[in-house]
């Protein structure tokens, strides 16, 4: 078995690149006055989020990393180094990142870590590196385990993961409005991602992906831009603060806040931690059904438009 | 890359970056300087309430809402705006700020130049409602 197969570690190679690209973007954003936003605190507050990530990924680390050399040691296959070996695991893996982020989206335990990255009311170029400091708390980790049990390599497998990370970088942006169509069938683009992070109705719950669209495509979450309704970036209740501290650990507060609050059923505790972001057990808040239902409901003619269910037209 | 390099290069590019958005005077904060405003930016968080009235403040640093559902108080988040109903806050004025303490992880300290007259008077007009 190739136990000592090594790869760069490519997000920490690309971070001059990162650095160079906002500074691009922003120029272009001053000089043509269009192609998006930036508000000091708020590119900030995505910044630190960025270094915290990569320090959070340096002291964690070793917990994934042991998870998986553990699966490596068990598993009797070797899919060797081959490119053709790299390429079918960047393809596998970003299915793999679908169903992370599509859980991330589903599940309020994965949800309170992915939520910082939708937490700006901005999207540009520094709300990609606006990333997770717990992750390694969601367990998400067991999503790539067939992967290695499948014979690909622990550090391939997290050195494709680097380069789809690197890849979702250049789509969070306001300045690139459509790639050619062929491109936007098949990949991520910043028009499919754009309205990823929209807090409008229409827009929750859509464009899991990270590289290929296509995995949207045959899930049936993909949603299209629309040109008559612009995206309003954001979470459904904005946060009212900077700190990146309470960006960073918010929702695992709220999730134990519920949990331990006196008079609920032992499922009602569970239900908080492991249902929709959004569910209650006497249903005072919306999940992001109830909230499409009830703009449906003051905006009938949305019914049966993309974003919202087939069928709802009363 | 070596760490050392890694750190400067991080740190480096977020002080690089904060300064360059700072001169090019993208850290105005919003102003909520007519009621439409200040009910559409209520409205994008409790789209389900009506809003009834809406009091702005002389500076447009904020602006107290009156809903359906009770009475909130909208403010800038940097170029945008967050919203929160009033229920349980703490209002206290120091000098020509006005700090609106919740029970709320997410805006546990709102802090609002408001001068002091505008202080003074919303706080007065918060105890009396919450």
């Amino acid at each position: 078995m190739t136990d000592q197969l090594t790869y760069p570690d490519v997000v920490q190679l690309a971070v001059p690149f990162f650095i160079a690209a906002i500074l691009i973007e922003l120029a272009w954003i001053a000089i043509k006055g269009r192609g998006g936003r930036y508000e000091t605190r708020d590119a900030v507050t995505s910044l630190i989020m960025g270094a915290g990530n990569v320090v959070s990924g340096i002291v964690l680390g070793f917990i994934a990393w042991g998870f998986f050399l553990f699966l490596w040691a068990l598993t009797p296959l070797d899919l060797g180094t081959g490119w053709w070996v790299v390429a079918l695991c960047f393809v596998l893996d970003d299915l793999r990142y679908y169903w992370v982020h599509r859980f991330g989206h589903r599940i309020r335990w994965v949800w309170a870590s992915h939520v910082n990255h939708h937490s700006s009311q901005h999207y540009n170029l520094t709300t990609a590196l606006r990333q997770t400091w717990t992750g390694t708390f969601t367990f998400m980790m067991i999503v790539r385990a067939p992967l290695i049990l499948l014979g690909f390599h622990p550090a391939m497998v997290l050195f494709v993961g680097g380069l789809n990370l690197i890849y979702q970088f250049w789509i969070h942006t306001e300045a690139i409005g459509k790639m050619p169509r062929w491109f936007e069938a098949m990949m991520n683009t910043p028009s499919h991602h754009r309205l990823h992070h929209g807090r409008n109705p229409r827009y929750l719950d859509a464009n899991y992906a990270g590289v290929f669209i296509v995995w949207d495509k045959m899930f049936g979450t993909f949603v299209p831009e629309q040109e008559d309704e612009k995206v309003d970036y954001g979470l459904v209740h904005n946060l009212g603060t900077f700190n990146p501290i309470r960006v960073a650990f918010h929702e695992w507060v709220g999730i134990w806040r519920d949990v331990t609050q006196p008079g609920i059923r032992l499922r009602d505790r569970l239900m908080y931690a492991i249902a929709p972001p959004g569910w209650s057990h006497d249903g005072s808040r919306d999940t992001s059904e109830g909230i499409k239902a009830k703009h449906l409901a003051r905006n009938p003619e949305d019914a049966d438009t993309p974003g919202f269910p087939s069928g709802s037209k009363p | 890359m070596p760490l050392g390099s890694l750190v400067v290069l991080v740190v480096g590019g977020i002080a690089g970056i904060a300064l360059l958005t700072h001169v090019l005077g993208w850290s105005q904060p919003r102003q909520l300087l007519t009621e439409e405003d200040a009910s559409r930016g209520w409205l994008r968080e409790f789209p389900d309430t009506t809003v009834t009235s809406v009091t702005l403040c002389a500076n447009g640093a904020a602006a107290l809402i009156a809903s359906d559902a009770g009475p909130g108080l909208v403010w800038p988040m940097g170029a945008d705006t967050s919203a929160r109903f009033l229920t349980g806050a703490q209002v206290t004025v120091r000098k020509d700020r006005l700090i609106v303490r919740l029970q709320d992880y997410t805006a546990p300290r709102i802090t609002l130049r408001l001068g002091p007259d505008d202080c003074a008077a919303w706080r007065d007009r918060i105890r009396g409602t919450t």
